[in-house]
């Protein structure tokens, strides 16, 4: 392998990694836009919504050789799951952040994190603590282009977290719904006079993120495989990048999700420290990049009023 | 009740560490995720000087305290620009970078194998180690309330209110002339330093340190201790510690284990947290917020008559 | 305020009663109390609770049978989440609550120095079913263990890749955790003394999944094989992963390939693989009668260390027939143990309490383990067993 060819593998490897950790910044970060609110919860809704897309895909695609039908039934069992994480996160919304919507600010995140403790041995006690494999409903053999190897599943990651930045920006953007949001996230009692009814903008706030959260996590197990922890690690990590791209923006997500996978790659690969460090050299650049703009890469630069 | 000991003695190391965190977050209003770090650092100062270089053990708290305090200092000087959320991921990262220091560093951690055979504390001849378990504990809790009476003298002081203010505006205390940085930054000390302390009494009484003891949750737990208990409140976090300790270890205290299998008992711990924050959402013992909202306004109001 | 102190204070009330009902119940009649601890929640919660089915299996077969002299056995399972905090309080409530007569476990390798230190202080007979490493029988003499140590296991592993497989230049990937680690120690060591070079080693973090950097470095860097000794889920990844970035050399491995789960995650990416593991047990007719029990009441298969906790539990039951449930009995009647007939093979323990074995070797065909042979290092030189 030539250094050239091994410096671009390492370029796609952290920018699919990257592309990972974006899936689930994205829905992080929009919860966090709308409620200012960290979902400490988000991880294992994802792990759950990996399993139900498990389960749906081996209902629907039974004995089937790869094919057209195996695809269709991934996306059946997508939306499937996508319906029923969307369900769960107003339901969790509902039961255990609501009543809490005026506390203090750290209320809601402890409430949280009994929510996470929930999910995550709810799962391990339902469905077993071995990692189960989701099957990849298409050829996943690496395709080689001048020597770099990059494969369908690393291309559909990028584009599907791509098509998801665009799509939530549009929505957040340009809808009516998107403009409730907004308002909502400005400020809940003006909106409600406005005549928004914000309960029903939080709880597709929380429906859609948890979709997304679904979509994001059947992505991941497919290479990541199915456990009850799945969404722990993965989802503190896309926390991190959500922050660093700007809590709160969506493209930040999207940015900062690829700049942790870059991170991560490059410190180990180019630097030449060495790779037990990778994590080390992966929060110290992202508290020097907060340092340099404490509001993250893209947020916004929040004026305080005295 | 020799395992209720047990429970008092790990709601002892955890008190201390909450109090910081109290100090840290309850005071001083800044979200801080890195106790784990400071409670790993207390813990392999005391273990790597023990056995690798054959020292006392009460000569190593000091040092386990000088490091923490030093590592507070530098991760608190720089972050402290920082706000909210973007502070919590910084000293997240924080605790993550000890552990994964620790991990790492073959040569003076021993990495993941971890260190062993740390020799027990004594005092003149008189050993307080895990098999005298009233002893040890009797230690920790004079340690706990000289740590307890301390800080809660110092919220007292000018520093509390200083960081109080500094809490609830920090533009209008620096313009009212606190140096808002000096505070700040001491409560990240004080706060590192007690956690430091807890690190090296968890190493005497474990015996054996490894990586693995020290991670992400550790803190969270140390939150949470807080914010149950009640925030701004030193004997709040000690009542949250021992409320978390004694959830924890519930079912083992009833001799329940095998009824309640143990998956079956963490998701009873989130039912709890999660009871208990719509129940009290501002803690066992903390004080109600001050809040111009409706709803909260009457039953504050009614509160207020009834005490 | 005062409504504050009363919830305190019926909180504290609580507490109270809760201890004296705790204190109440701790006597209990039966005499045979077998414990266990392992991680039974958390991040590695798969070993413990396969562990645990196995000692719960050995304990359900034998009081069907009507127990030890027609005394039920009781078998206490707790959780020690993979830490070693939680781990002392477990043993804790064993001692002096439940007053154990053995402990099976711990699981992992760090829990089992914290607790190792407290059983031999106590004289609590203890055996772990997977913790590898060397120094862990060297706590004293109630520790013991049904695994081999990482030490054998890694000599065995160098040379037999140096002797019989001819390779000079390899590299190796492992999890920071300490049963890679020591693996990977004990492997170089033996490598290199033998006159090869270990010369590309990449590490990963502990809960990592994405380890196509590593693998590309190790690409870059010509090696003629990859040692990967890791654990069962990781593993699946790496060979999945090294397929995704076009690395294509031999993969060793180690014990954690004994997992049929590996098939299951890996499939064909499993094949070629060669690894080193206690020796050949699937001939025998006892071993498959566990691992169909296994299956049948727990609906998965058991890996190499639930099979090892299946036999340190029946040899606890074995020595209590013998000698009550008096510990250092107990402790006496495991050491002088003798040629028992386990599932995993002949059971024989040396002087300081490790497992006498040998290591077995097998290739991975058509996702299947063939048993290549079984082999020990005696005076620095790789020796087969026959």
């Amino acid at each position: 392998m030539s250094s050239v060819a091994v410096f671009f593998q390492h370029l796609t490897n952290g920018l699919t990694l990257g592309g990972i950790y974006a899936l689930i910044a994205l829905g992080y970060t929009m919860v966090y836009g709308i409620l200012k609110f960290i979902n400490f919860a988000h991880g294992d809704i994802l792990m759950v919504g990996a399993y139900m897309g498990m389960f749906a895909f081996d209902f629907l695609r039974g004995d089937a050789p790869l094919g057209a039908w195996t695809f269709i039934s991934f996306l059946l069992a997508m939306i499937f799951s996508a319906v029923f994480c969307a369900v769960l996160g107003m339901f969790i919304e509902k039961v255990a952040y609501k009543p809490l919507r005026r506390a203090a600010r750290l209320a809601p995140l402890l409430s949280a994190i009994g929510v996470s403790f929930i999910l995550s041995n709810g799962a391990a006690w339902m469905w077993g603590t071995q990692s189960r494999k989701l099957n990849y409903p298409f050829d996943n053999s690496p395709i080689t282009i001048l020597g770099i190897s990059i494969t369908p599943h690393q291309i559909l990651v990028l584009i599907v977290s791509f098509a998801m930045m665009v799509a939530l920006t549009l929505f957040v953007g340009k809808s009516r719904m998107g403009k409730a949001m907004r308002a909502t996230s400005l400020d809940q009692d003006t909106a409600q006079l406005m005549g928004i009814n914000v309960n029903v903008v939080i709880s597709l706030t929380f429906a859609i993120g948890s979709a997304l959260a679904a979509v994001g996590g059947m992505l991941i197990a497919l290479d990541y495989k199915c456990y009850p922890t799945l969404g722990t690690m993965t989802g503190l990590k896309a926390f991190v990048a959500a922050v660093v791209g700007g809590i709160g923006n969506i493209s930040g997500a999207m940015l900062g999700g690829i700049l942790l996978g870059l991170v991560e790659t490059f410190g180990v690969a180019v630097l030449g420290i060495p790779q037990g460090y990778k994590d080390t050299i992966a929060f110290v650049i992202l508290i020097i990049i907060l340092l340099l703009k404490p509001e993250g890469i893209l947020g916004k630069v929040e004026k305080e009023k005295v | 009740m020799s395992f209720f000991q047990i429970i008092l003695i790990y709601t002892c190391i955890y008190a201390l560490m909450a109090i910081g965190q109290n100090l840290i977050t309850g005071y001083g209003g800044m979200l801080s995720l890195c106790q784990a770090g400071f409670f790993a650092l207390g813990s392999y100062a005391t273990a790597i000087l023990t056995t690798t270089y054959g020292w006392n053990f009460w000569l190593t708290l000091p040092v386990a305290v000088l490091i923490s305090a030093i590592c507070g200092f530098a991760i608190g000087m720089p972050t402290l620009r920082l706000k909210g959320d973007y502070l919590a991921i910084a000293t997240l990262g924080f605790g993550e970078i000890v552990r994964n220091v620790i991990n790492n560093w073959d040569s003076l951690t021993k990495g993941p194998m971890g260190i062993q055979k740390i020799p027990q504390a004594a005092i003149l001849g008189f050993k307080f180690n895990p098999y005298k378990k009233t002893a040890f504990l009797i230690m920790l809790v004079v340690v706990l309330a000289i740590c307890y009476f301390l800080f809660r003298r110092l919220a007292r002081s000018r520093m509390g209110r200083a960081l109080a203010a500094v809490r609830e505006d920090e533009i209008a205390a620096a313009s009212m002339g606190i140096n808002t940085t000096k505070y700040k930054v001491s409560a990240f000390i004080l706060g590192a330093s007690v956690a430091g302390i807890a690190g090296s009494f968890q190493a005497v009484y474990i015996l054996s340190v490894t990586p693995g003891t020290y991670t992400f949750m550790v803190s969270i737990m140390v939150l949470c201790m807080v914010v149950l208990g009640g925030m701004g409140n030193f004997l709040a976090c000690i009542l949250g510690a021992f409320i978390i300790q004694f959830i924890s270890y519930f079912p083992q205290l009833t001799g329940l284990t095998n009824v309640i299998p143990a998956q079956a008992k963490q998701i009873i711990f989130g039912l709890i947290l999660v009871v208990m924050m719509i129940w009290r959402p501002q803690g066992i013992m903390g004080r109600e917020k001050f809040d111009y909202s409706g709803e909260k306004r009457k039953k504050g109001a009614k509160d207020a008559t009834r005490n | 305020m005062r409504s504050l102190k009363k919830v305190a204070l019926v909180f504290a009330l609580v507490a109270m009663s809760a201890c004296l009902f705790a204190g109440g119940s701790s006597e209990s009649s039966t005499a045979y109390k077998i414990g266990f601890i392992g991680p039974m929640t958390g991040d590695n919660a798969n070993y413990g609770i396969l562990c645990s089915q196995a000692v719960k299996l050995a304990v359900d077969q034998a009081n069907a049978k009507g127990g030890i002299n027609g005394t039920q056995i009781e078998l206490i399972i707790e959780d020690s989440e993979g830490n070693q905090e939680k781990g002392m309080a477990a043993i804790e409530k064993l001692s002096s609550t439940d007053k154990i007569s053995c402990l099976v476990g711990p699981v992992f390798t760090g829990v089992s120095f914290a607790v190792g230190e407290r059983c031999q202080a106590e004289g609590i007979p203890m055996m772990s079913p997977s913790a590898t490493h060397k120094d862990i029988t060297a706590i004293g003499d109630y520790v013991f263990r049904t695994v081999v140590s990482d030490g054998l296991q890694g000599e065995v592993a160098g040379h037999y890749f140096y002797e019989v497989l001819g390779y000079r230049n390899i590299g190796c990937l492992y999890i920071k955790n300490d049963y890679s680690q020591g693996l990977y120690e004990g492997m170089k060591a033996a490598f290199e003394a033998c006159g090869g070079k270990v010369s590309a080693v990449e590490t990963a973090q502990l809960g990592d999944k994405d380890f196509k950097t590593q693998l590309t470095k190790l690409k870059a860097a010509n090696v003629e094989a990859i040692y990967i000794p890791n654990y069962t889920v990781e593993m699946a990844q790496q060979l999945e992963q090294a397929a995704q970035v076009g690395l294509n050399v031999p993969f060793l491995s180690c014990d954690g390939f004994s997992n049929p789960e590996i098939y299951d995650l890996a499939g064909d990416y499993t094949n070629g693989v060669i690894y080193i593991a206690p020796t050949q047990v699937e001939e025998s007719d006892s071993y498959k009668q566990f691992v169909a029990d296994y299956t049948a009441a727990f609906g998965v298969a058991p890996d190499s260390f639930a099979t090892n906790a299946f036999d340190a539990t029946n040899i606890y039951i074995k020595v209590m027939k013998e000698v009550g449930s008096d510990r250092t009995a107990i402790r006496n009647g495991v050491a002088s143990i003798k040629d028992y007939q386990g599932v995993t093979g002949t059971v024989n323990f040396a002087e300081n309490g490790d497992l006498i074995a040998y290591q077995g070797v097998y290739r991975v065909e058509n996702q299947t383990p063939i048993y290549i042979g079984a082999y020990t290092v005696d005076g620095g030189k790789l020796v087969e067993v026959k």
